[in-house]
């Protein structure tokens, strides 16, 4: 048994975004922390919003909040009205310390997970979620890599048996887990490509911010031609927020 | 500043039955805390609070007022500007002391209201909100100005006077384009105010050097109180307008990430980065012609400044330049007219369906359209130096009054007030803060101050009629 793993779940609560089918399953093992929020234009103050949405959004949260702990999470929740979706996002995975982001989409029953591993770099946090998460479910885990040219087999070999062997500690039966290497392809392209045989994704950051991928390009491409649900990892302890 | 609890009470209601919305459980750098886990992001960082604060106040000081000012004044006309943003800079530091310990949305009228009480918050907030109409119509006619500006230097003769179809032509396109709800805003108003900063610079530097005779210009030799002392203050009194921006600032206070930090450096930042620019701009723009005909070029006097330093090009830069710094002021001030209306609605001073959002697109309609219409309206009278005595005096009342809540919350020092930025000097400073507003106040044109006081006994009889019941002064 392994700590729950925090997912940051952000819904934007009042533009009829809701809780997929098949997520408040996925995250039966977790600590959800479910993120409402709702972007506003600049020439309105967030206040002005609160006045006249809040007790509907709140309303909306209620049921959202209810579902997930129906299946077993963990929840706890922020309502958020920000000018700024992205900062939001950035500082609630700070302040709730959550280990990933998920980008909901629908889901049935998850039988397989594709866990796209790029590097040994915040590995251990992409373990703890995968163990996390479908540590107790009899979901297959397959850890992916997409190879760069000048990377040797022995390298992808101890990087993801690396993981494995990781995995196989936090509690997932080593016979669940697979290994598949792709090489000579633009590695997103190959994520996409490869994910259309699974149920959900698991991929580590590129970028500093979780936010550019949640929203960004990286992110629109896997969670727009993937249609499952994406569990985007921060890559590390969060760094200072930019002063100004 | 981390996060420190707020303890404001509020009570009572308003005719229509609403009481004020509940303040805040805390304040964090980065978000504003209400209780059941409900957030109000802040986004603003400190180049946005002094895009605000700069955007809002070199348009109208540096493009309308050196014609004006140098036919009232002469070369002192400089002095005028030096001692407005001397004024501004009083009253900004102790703003910046309250914005830091009441970082919320409303400005003035928020730390007027919880320090010394409804009724003059009333006065202060329905004061404002017109202010900022006269403020906004002032500027459009600006606008007018130049773009009419244009067309003659395109050489389009015109068998009427466009200034004022244009600037109401603008008010409208603002009010509707704030109303469609647009993206980035905030963005463009950086990058607005950063092309103004660079024109303006490259433009001063080269009139400086004039001015002192590197090129061999030379000055034009003139005594510098040509029509004496007394029109130096009443001027002073006149383009007090230029520096009304910085209050701008403490109506997002609400949404300024860091608080603590960035309000008061966006604040005082913002005053002292548009005072040089003045008083340079004017010294450069009496140098190039003397007050004489400068006064008779009237509202776009700095163009023919340009005109004569660099040529076509040069007034073309400036015009362009003056299009742009006119729209972004009248912008800036629909939009924190709008803010003012939020703030009143939000403690039950107007009703609570002043400050709705148009679901469609997230725009505060009802507000947007109560600020845009009456500007209109002020627009068409066309009087400039009118609309800008009248916002003038709206805002220097609540300055004043700024210094003076800030004495009162000083002296009774409730446990909720803890700024995390002091004033220096107290109590010198807010009491010759309070003192010049007022002061400066003496120095308008009667018809102003008239319509000034009249504005200000409709809002204290409109609270009296409608939230005489509501309580929204701090525990002190």
């Amino acid at each position: 048994m392994t700590d729950r793993p925090s997912i940051l779940v952000p819904i934007r609560v009042l533009e009829g975004e809701s809780i997929p089918e098949g997520v408040p399953d996925l995250l039966a093992n977790a600590h959800v922390v479910l993120l409402g929020y709702h972007v506003i234009p600049e020439q309105t103050a967030p206040g002005q919003a609160q006045l006249q949405f809040e007790d509907r959004a709140t309303e909306r949260l209620d049921e959202y909040e209810a579902i997930f702990e129906a299946s077993g999470a963990t929840v706890e929740r922020r309502l958020v009205f920000t000018h700024d979706g992205q900062k939001t996002i950035d500082r609630m995975t700070t302040e709730h310390d959550c280990l990933a982001a998920l980008v909901p989409n629908a889901t049935g029953q998850v039988e397989d997970v594709l866990v796209a591993v790029r590097g040994a770099v915040g590995i251990d946090r992409l373990a703890r979620v995968v163990a996390g998460v479908f540590g107790e479910t009899d979901a297959s885990v397959t850890l992916y890599h997409a190879a760069e040219t000048d990377e040797t087999d022995e390298d992808v070999a101890t990087l993801l048996d690396g993981l494995a062997e990781r995995l196989g500690d936090l509690g997932i039966d080593r016979s669940a887990i697979e290994t598949r290497v792709d090489r000579n392809e633009e590695a997103f392209e190959a994520i996409i490509e490869a994910a259309e045989e699974f149920d959900t994704v698991v991929m580590g950051e590129s970028n500093p911010s979780l936010a550019t991928f949640v929203f960004g390009l990286p992110a629109d491409k896997v969670a727009t031609r993937f249609l499952g649900p994406v569990f985007v990892v921060q890559r590390g302890p969060p760094q200072e927020t930019e002063s100004n | 500043m981390t996060e420190r609890p707020v303890e404001v009470k509020l009570s009572g209601e308003n005719v229509a039955g609403e009481a004020p919305a509940a303040e805040p459980e805390t304040v964090t750098d980065d978000a504003t805390v209400h209780d059941d886990d409900v957030e109000l992001e802040r986004t603003i960082g400190l180049v946005g609070g002094l895009a605000i604060g700069i955007g809002t106040m070199i348009g109208a000081g540096i493009f309308v007022f050196p014609g004006l000012a140098a036919n009232n004044a002469g070369v002192a006309a400089t002095l005028s500007f030096a001692i407005g943003g001397l004024i501004a800079l009083l009253v900004a530091l102790p703003t910046s002391e309250l914005a830091t310990a009441m970082p919320r949305s409303g400005g003035g009228y928020y730390f007027i209201s919880r320090g010394m009480g409804t009724a003059y918050g009333a006065i202060v907030g329905l004061g404002l909100w017109l202010g900022l109409m006269f403020a906004a119509a002032f500027y459009l006619v600006g606008l007018g100005h130049y773009a009419s500006a244009v067309f003659s230097e395109l050489g389009v003769a015109l068998p009427f006077s466009p200034v004022i179809g244009i600037g109401l032509l603008f008010g409208a396109a603002l009010t509707a384009v704030s109303l469609g709800g647009t993206e980035n805003t905030a963005k463009i108003q950086n990058v607005v105010v950063g092309i103004l900063l660079v024109v303006l610079t490259g433009f001063l530097s080269y009139g400086v050097l004039d001015a002192v005779g590197v090129f061999g210009g030379g000055t034009v030799p003139e005594q510098f109180f040509s029509r004496g002392y007394f029109p130096v203050l009443t001027t002073a009194a006149l383009v007090f307008t230029s520096y009304l921006g910085f209050a701008q600032v403490a109506t997002v206070a609400g949404e300024i990430k860091q608080p603590g930090r960035n309000l008061p450096l966006a604040m005082v930042g913002s005053v002292l980065v548009v005072t040089v620019f003045y008083v340079v701009t004017i010294f450069v723009a009496t140098s190039a012609f003397g007050a004489d005909r400068l006064g008779q070029f009237g509202e776009t006097a700095m163009v023919e400044v340009a005109r004569d330093f660099l040529g076509l090009p040069g007034a073309v830069a400036i015009l362009g330049a003056g299009l742009l710094a006119t729209f972004s002021s009248a912008n800036a001030s629909i939009l924190s007219a709008s803010r003012a209306v939020y703030a009143l609605s939000r403690d039950a001073l107007l009703p609570r369906k002043a400050s709705e959002i148009n679901l469609r697109y997230g725009t505060p309609h009802v507000a947007l359209l109560a600020a845009g219409g009456p500007i209109l309206v002020l627009v068409a009278t066309g009087r400039v130096e009118l609309l800008a005595e009248v916002a003038s005096f709206l805002h220097l009342i609540m300055y004043g009054l700024m210094c003076v809540a800030l004495i009162v919350l000083r002296r009774r020092n409730p446990e909720w007030y803890s700024p995390s930025y002091r004033a220096p000097w107290y109590p010198v400073l807010p009491s010759v803060g309070a003192l010049a507003s007022f002061g400066l106040i003496a120095f308008m044109q009667p018809a102003s101050i008239g319509i000034g006081i009249v504005v200000m006994l409709i809002s204290y009889l409109w609270y009296r009629y409608y939230a005489g019941d509501v309580t929204l002064k701090g525990d002190i």
